[in-house]
């Protein structure tokens, strides 16, 4: 636990209390179907988890259900200690106020420039100077390598930099916990992977926990310290564990699927190439 | 035995110059914390020690190079002394990452501005003025061969800006009809020709009222959807699309609007007259006058120029919204705001010129005395 710039949060048993603790989560429609079932995992302070799985599996639905955007049919999530959904209203946004989110298409807001953007939290939940304010947001927009775009508004920018300026956004309250959603979609290899590079980076620097929904696996395989593997068919985790573990070691059927897909794809249309 | 720490940040100073900061250094100190040091009058130097720091995060350390650079920007030399091992990460990437500030783009003064705006103007108008001639080139096109036209699509407009304002537009018209006779009549009854409130409110619903209203309804109804489905189509590329694919966006899509909204509107604006006129009638039956003397007295002064005037004028309204609807639409920047601002400034530009082109007309069949 070194370069910790906050104080861990200890609870009584006096080890750290994880950023995320998700039990028994279960999510059904009323009156229909099932989407997941028995979801547990937990996410522990400076590490990068996945949650992994095909299109469909329920990834999204279980990330906006950790932002709190939607209510469990039962189960618990617990962020740094304390169950979400303990309140309504001004207590619900004392614990989204916890974690920061990015979300796929960045949802910068298009009429604030970029440093507007990352000051908006600052300045609606903290009561420092306006000069202050910028001091901190200019250094998350340079933390992101955004130096110098500060005044620039987010449809003049390309993809990976709203991508990266969302990043800069949720950072700016210095939550200990950080959402993204798809980080690497949409974008090419090159910027992908300096983007997957700055999300290690921010995790060992600030000891951040990063949960992230994705199946991109140059993206999985360069960042996650562990993951989860969701299945649509058995709605819900189907293996659990380091992205190596997955893809070489798990029993299980569907992680082989998720991982050497590119492979056994390859295979296949070369052999039809060979027919022909 | 357990060291008493603060929550939340505490400045002290020991001796003059010599500060130091303990608690929690996050972007949740409080506000004034640091004025004590801001409002110092003295200018020698500053040391600031750090030691008592429990937690400080990347916000901290950017509070503390702010502190820096304004106390300095005041000519005092500012330093920091003693923080923690633990946050010497946290400081070194902080200033590492920080550079200078970037220099703020200049705003336009005030003169730039009006002068920008008036650049501004002539160059919608210039497009607007663009645009017509594509759309009457269009028109010229298929007008000998009509069934070169987009009818189902012209159709569908017609249904859904004509059609369904129906009611609307009635309301609205019935309603001002109502307000207008009954407003006139308390006044002419003093003098005993309140029967003429009938002349009053048909004549002005006929000429005037009644084709204005009209064209106001199409424009917030259906100018402002026109503007809204062209700008929505033009920011996700679909105008791009139908560009590459030899296809003109005039002639294709805003024909069929045009000519749907052109020669519809007329009709909405003769129902609009009626629903007016019977707001009108209802005052004058309360007022003690039969059903049938509101028409006797009507068209009595009524004149079939009259009704012509209003009629081509509700041609060219219709005419004139859809255009305008259409081209700011097809116009819409780039950007999230795009399609509000296209909306928007369609409106603007609707009413402003049917207010203008309703003046121009008055003067107009004034002076042909029609």
């Amino acid at each position: 636990m070194f370069l910790i710039g906050k104080q861990p949060v200890i609870n009584r048993s006096g080890r750290e209390t994880p950023p995320l603790r998700v039990s028994s989560l279960r999510v059904a429609y009323p009156g229909g179907p099932t989407l997941l079932e028995d979801v547990s995992f937990i996410v522990e302070a400076g590490e990068i988890m996945g949650i992994l799985g095909p299109s469909g599996c329920g990834k999204s639905t279980l990330l906006r259900h950790l932002v709190g955007l939607e209510t469990a049919t039962s189960g618990t999530i617990e962020l740094f200690g304390e169950n979400l959904w303990s309140g309504q209203g001004a207590e619900l946004n004392h614990h989204r106020r916890k974690f920061g989110i990015m979300y796929q298409g960045g949802a910068l807001f298009g009429n604030l420039s970029l440093i507007e953007n990352v000051a908006l939290p600052l300045k609606e939940f903290t009561k420092l100077k306006p000069g202050a304010i910028e001091t901190a947001a200019r250094l998350k927009l340079a933390l992101v390598g955004l130096s110098g775009f500060e005044y620039s508004m987010p449809d003049s920018l390309s993809g990976g930099m709203r991508k990266r300026a969302a990043i800069a956004r949720a950072l700016a309250l210095e939550p200990g916990l950080l959402f993204l959603d798809e980080p690497s979609a949409g974008l090419d290899p090159v910027t992908s992977a300096g983007l997957d590079q700055l999300i290690v980076t921010l995790a060992r620097n600030l000891s951040l926990a990063f949960v992230m929904v994705t199946h991109e696996l140059n993206s999985i395989m360069a960042t996650l310290d562990r993951a989860i593997l969701l299945d649509k068919e058995k709605r819900g985790i189907v293996a659990e564990g380091t992205p190596d573990y997955l893809a070489h070691q798990s029993p299980a059927q569907e992680a082989a699927a998720f991982f050497r897909r590119g492979s056994r794809g390859g295979i296949l249309a070369t052999q039809k190439l060979d027919t022909n | 035995m357990a060291v008493q720490v603060p929550k939340t940040l505490v400045v002290t100073s020991s001796e003059a110059g010599r500060y130091s900061l303990s608690g929690v250094l996050t972007a949740q100190v409080p506000g004034q914390v640091f004025d004590p040091l801001l409002k110092l009058k003295s200018r020698q130097p500053i040391a600031i020690d750090l030691s008592g720091l429990s937690a400080m995060d990347l916000n901290g350390a950017a509070l503390l190079i702010w502190l820096q650079s304004t106390l300095e920007k005041s000519g005092r030399s500012v330093t920091f002394a003693a923080l923690p091992e633990s946050f010497e990460p946290i400081w070194e990437l902080a200033k590492k990452t920080l550079g200078p500030p970037t220099p703020k783009p200049a705003e336009l003064g005030f003169f730039e501005g009006v002068g920008q705006s008036v650049i501004d103007f002539f160059q919608d108008l210039g497009a607007l003025i663009v645009f017509l001639g594509e759309i009457l080139a269009a028109l010229a096109g298929v007008i000998f061969k009509p069934w070169k036209i987009r009818w189902s699509m012209t159709m569908l407009t017609v249904e859904r800006a004509v059609v369904n304002a129906l009611a609307v537009t009635a309301l609205v018209s019935f309603l001002v009809g109502l307000i207008l006779a009954f407003q006139s009549a308390m006044f002419m009854k003093l003098f005993g020709v309140d029967i003429f409130v009938a002349d009053l409110v048909g004549l002005s619903l006929i000429r005037e009222l009644g084709t204005l209203l009209t064209a106001i309804v199409l424009t917030g109804r259906s100018g402002s959807a026109f503007s809204a489905e062209l700008g929505s189509m033009k920011i996700n590329q679909e105008i791009d699309a139908f560009l590459t694919m030899g296809l003109s966006p005039a002639a294709d899509l805003a024909l069929p609007r045009v000519l749907a909204l052109t020669l519809a509107t007329p009709l909405l604006t003769i129902l609009a007259d009626f629903a007016g006129l019977i707001g009108g009638n209802i005052v004058m039956i309360t007022l003690g006058h039969p059903v049938v003397a509101f028409w006797i007295e009507l068209s009595s002064h009524l004149d079939t120029s009259d009704v012509a005037t209003g009629l081509f004028k509700s041609f060219i309204f219709g005419f004139v919204v859809a255009v305008v609807g259409c081209q700011r639409g097809l116009a819409a920047g780039g950007g999230p705001g795009a399609v509000g601002e296209a909306t928007t400034k369609g409106v603007v530009t609707n009413i402003v010129l049917l207010a203008f082109l309703d003046s121009l007309f008055a003067v107009l069949f004034y002076v042909l005395n029609w």
